[in-house]
């Protein structure tokens, strides 16, 4: 079965234009964030098309054979969204969505679920941030509507657990493939209700510093193997599961256009000779610190497919970090280059 | 080129700080700032490092931390961690030359963290030169 591509789009016109006339053949779907006004997202926003511009824009996606999806995954809406007023501003708001002939709506809350398959005619996409890790939560969600569900990244090298959630729903199933968050992450849940908050509907929080992201990117400094035994899936290793589904979503909407299309280029060739950390959408800053060769990590699937997921007991996450992870010293400079990872120590001392 | 020699520092400041804590720190970006009220400086933002690494290697940190100034020609006045208030996360090193409207709120405080997302590694107290922060 042909695999379809859910690419992100960071909300402007010429952005979609660029994103079509590149590679409009390889992507089946765009997603991008609506007006922070009405729901909230998992990610900041580069920029918030106003209902005219998400018009257009999908005018023009369809024209050219392109579906278009809007994200409002917020994972908090502050109870809101159960007020008269708030449900009245959020279900005008969708309306409006509809009515412009958006073809997908992902979604966190199960109320907005069910509110979209209920009353709307673009279809309602359970967003990773509803955590469906397990056959029960799929098919709850199912129950309420859901046309789609992308799978908690947690599951990703949890076959067992995928197969279980394929065979207990019919709808679609979607799986990112580059988010690149910490596996298990214990920031997750107040990272995104922070998110939801900073990003959303008036009144916004002043945050002095995103403490989430800076304890996230402190952990995988000092241990690269939490990239490593991340969720993420490499392009060469998605047919390993085609048999869970043949719907792919690309992470990034953050991004640049030409970042986009490098990772849609990886994905529709299913290879990428590069930095493995190109084509993660998070933690975007370490691409300037570590280098993992992605063709160094050829195989490492076949370990995953069977592993049982206590690290403890494992080292296999381990002694692959300390083989392919590289990191740069230097950088920036004419002494730029790369160096092992684990003979850090030695190397600094000596080039000091 | 002042680019080039920031390059070079931004290098070298991640360097010294791996090889005192044997692991990998990153400098994500070294900015030289101006403010309206007079202060300036450099600050180094920092991913990797802790208040913990910051304690046990202050002394070291701060003889290199004072020729980094130099090298780049700023008084090594007053130097501080920027934290993330109510975590041992350190967000940024700082090299600051307090303006005459600054500097009272700084040096009228007591002990090493006048606000929570400071922590004081150095600061010269005017008419003290050369005197570590009391």
């Amino acid at each position: 079965m042909k695999k379809k591509l859910y690419v992100p789009h960071p909300g402007h016109f010429d952005g979609l234009k660029e994103l079509i006339s590149e590679a409009g053949k390889d992507i089946y779907s765009i997603f991008m964030a609506g007006s922070p006004d009405y729901v909230g997202t998992g990610r900041s926003n580069l920029s918030s098309p106003q209902i005219e511009d998400i018009r257009e824009q999908t005018e023009y996606a369809h024209k050219n054979g392109v579906a278009v999806e809007i994200v409002l995954n917020s994972s908090c809406m502050g109870g809101r969204h159960l007020t008269p007023e708030g449900f009245n501003l959020i279900h005008w708001y969708l309306e409006q969505l509809d009515s412009c002939g958006v073809d997908t709506i992902v979604v966190a809350d199960p109320f907005l679920v069910e509110a979209v398959a209920k009353d709307f005619s673009m279809k309602p996409v359970v967003s990773v941030l509803s955590f469906v890790n397990s056959p029960e939560k799929a098919e709850f969600y199912y129950d309420l509507g859901a046309s789609s569900i992308v799978v908690d990244p947690d599951v990703h090298r949890h076959f067992d657990v995928l197969h279980a959630i394929r065979d207990a729903v019919d709808c679609e199933l979607k799986l990112l493939v580059n988010e690149g968050c910490l596996y298990q992450c214990p920031f997750r849940y107040a990272h995104f209700n922070f998110f939801s908050h900073a990003f959303g509907p008036q009144p916004r929080p002043n945050v002095l510093t995103d403490y989430y992201y800076e304890r996230c990117i402190l952990l995988r400094i000092k241990d690269p193997r939490l990239i490593i035994n991340s969720p993420w899936i490499r392009p060469e290793d998605i047919h390993e599961y085609a048999d869970v589904t043949n719907v792919f979503k690309i992470g990034g909407r953050t991004h640049y256009i030409n970042w986009i299309l490098n990772c849609v280029r990886a994905y529709t060739d299913e290879r990428y000779d590069g930095n493995l950390m190109d084509l993660l959408d998070c933690p975007k800053d370490l691409k300037d610190l570590y280098y993992i060769s992605n063709r160094d990590l050829d195989y490492a699937i076949n370990h995953w497919k069977n592993c049982p997921t206590v690290c403890a007991d494992c080292g296999f996450c381990r002694d692959l970090t300390e083989k392919a992870v590289r990191m740069y010293t230097g950088g920036g400079t004419e002494s730029e280059r790369l160096i092992e990872w684990s003979k850090i120590a030695d190397e600094t001392a000596v080039h000091a | 080129m002042i680019t080039e020699e920031l390059l070079q520092v931004r290098s070298d400041i991640e360097n010294n700080l791996r090889m005192l804590l044997g692991r990998a720190v990153m400098v994500t970006e070294l900015d030289a700032f101006a403010l309206p009220c007079g202060c300036n400086g450099i600050t180094a933002n920092i991913r990797g490092l802790e208040l913990d690494d910051i304690e046990v290697f202050e002394e070291q940190m701060l003889i290199y931390f004072k020729k980094t100034a130099s090298r780049l020609g700023i008084p090594p006045s007053f130097i501080f961690a920027r934290l993330i208030p109510g975590s041992s996360v350190v967000a940024a090193i700082n090299w600051r030359v307090l303006c005459d409207r600054c500097y009272p709120d700084f040096a009228r405080a007591r002990g090493k963290t006048p606000r929570p997302d400071i922590y004081i590694m150095h600061l010269e107290r005017r008419g003290q030169k050369g005197t570590k922060k009391g």
